[in-house]
């Protein structure tokens, strides 16, 4: 059994981390085309979320500037408006799009390598490690019964 | 100042376009793992402005389906009897084998939920996990000394109330149906469900008390 461990489980969120990126935001174009409710930027899937977070991740760990994601994500919505039969696109999938684009661009990786690793990630089961369904609690504290409560069962 | 409000696309329920959203979530996650085995960037960077947004993602649709149960009680039996289905009803899907369970939390018992393994969660409704759901912190804490972690977490539940944990797996993915505050009488499913918080549905906090005007 591992060591008892106290870690304090709620870790602290920095205000300034949500104003830089929202900064970011603010500079793109088609910025009022990113999906927003009430104001808020709103994700309809968790891969969107986390194509956003890559693509700022990628911009703030490399020396380039963001006009780069910006242009790329220009181009792309044009692309796409020259080349398909619709007119309308979905802004998370312009901007993977413009972000496999750039890091092609930067010889970071190839769009094979991707394509490859893609349908490795679709033949992989989900979480594949541990499907054993649990049906019942893994875990009850039963607590204290009030006096009141005395005659109920005591469960295993 | 004006708010936008953009039309956002149902989620997929059809055949065709619950593959397509297979295939850019796997293309998004492709793209993640070269960036990391690269040295791009690692998992830290990319989840601390993921953070910034995954209160975002998902917790309104499980507040819906949360709004739906208190002001149905129809409705409320079949979630309990198959989440899945109930879901679905509200047009909210996830990929196949992946179903759900809500456990109802009631004056007696209380109930949280974690993945001790990795972070099953149930996404469809919750959007993305916490980073703390996460970490090795909570996954084992939550199950050694449940009361405890939830103290931590502002939610100090009375003595005789019970506890239950429940462990979520990549088939079967719990999440909480919270008791219906008090005072809410008069208000209807949209009102409701601004009172749903993500921590209310994972079991470590309770829905907000209603507003009064």
């Amino acid at each position: 059994m591992d060591s008892a461990d106290t870690t304090p489980v709620i870790p602290d969120q920095t205000e300034s981390d949500t104003g830089r990126v929202e900064m970011l935001l603010d500079q793109l174009p088609h910025r009022d085309a990113i999906p927003r409710k009430s104001g808020e930027v709103a994700f309809e899937a968790p891969w969107e979320l986390r194509a956003l977070a890559l693509g700022v991740a990628v911009h703030e760990a490399g020396n380039r500037p963001w006009a780069d994601m910006q242009g790329a994500l220009i181009q792309s919505i044009k692309t796409w408006e020259a080349d398909s039969q619709e007119q309308s696109w979905q802004y998370y999938e312009r901007w993977v799009d413009a972000l496999e684009t750039l890091l092609v661009q930067r010889g970071v990786m190839t769009i094979a390598e991707l394509d490859v690793r893609t349908k490795v990630v679709l033949a992989t089961p989900r979480d594949g490690s541990h499907q054993h369904v649990h049906h019942d609690p893994v875990a009850v504290d039963h607590g204290r019964p009030s006096p009141q409560q005395g005659t109920e069962p005591a469960r295993s | 100042m004006t708010t936008s409000e953009t039309t956002q696309r149902p989620p997929p329920i059809s055949g065709d376009e619950l593959r397509a959203e297979q295939e850019i979530a796997a293309r998004v996650k492709a793209l993640e793992a070269l960036l990391i085995e690269k040295g791009v960037l690692s998992t830290e960077v990319v989840d601390r402005v993921a953070e910034i947004y995954e209160r975002e993602v998902g917790p309104q649709l499980g507040a819906k389906v949360v709004a739906r149960a208190w002001s149905d009680p129809e409705f409320k039996q079949r979630l309990l009897d198959d989440a899945s289905a109930a879901c679905r009803e509200l047009g909210i899907g996830g990929l196949q084998g992946e179903d759900m369970v809500a456990v109802e939390n009631t004056d007696t018992v209380h109930h949280a939920i974690v993945c001790t393994l990795c972070s099953c969660y149930p996404w469809p409704v919750l959007g993305l996990p916490p980073n703390w759901y996460k970490h090795p912190a909570y996954r084992s804490r939550i199950v050694r000394e449940p009361r405890v972690v939830l103290r931590e977490f502002g939610l100090d539940l009375p003595s005789t109330v019970e506890i239950r944990v429940w462990d979520s797996s990549s088939e079967l993915r719990y999440w909480v149906l919270p008791q219906r505050p008090a005072g809410t009488e008069g208000l209807n499913e949209e009102e409701l469900a601004r009172l749903v918080t993500r921590d209310s549905m994972i079991g470590v906090g309770l829905p907000l008390a209603p507003e009064k005007s």
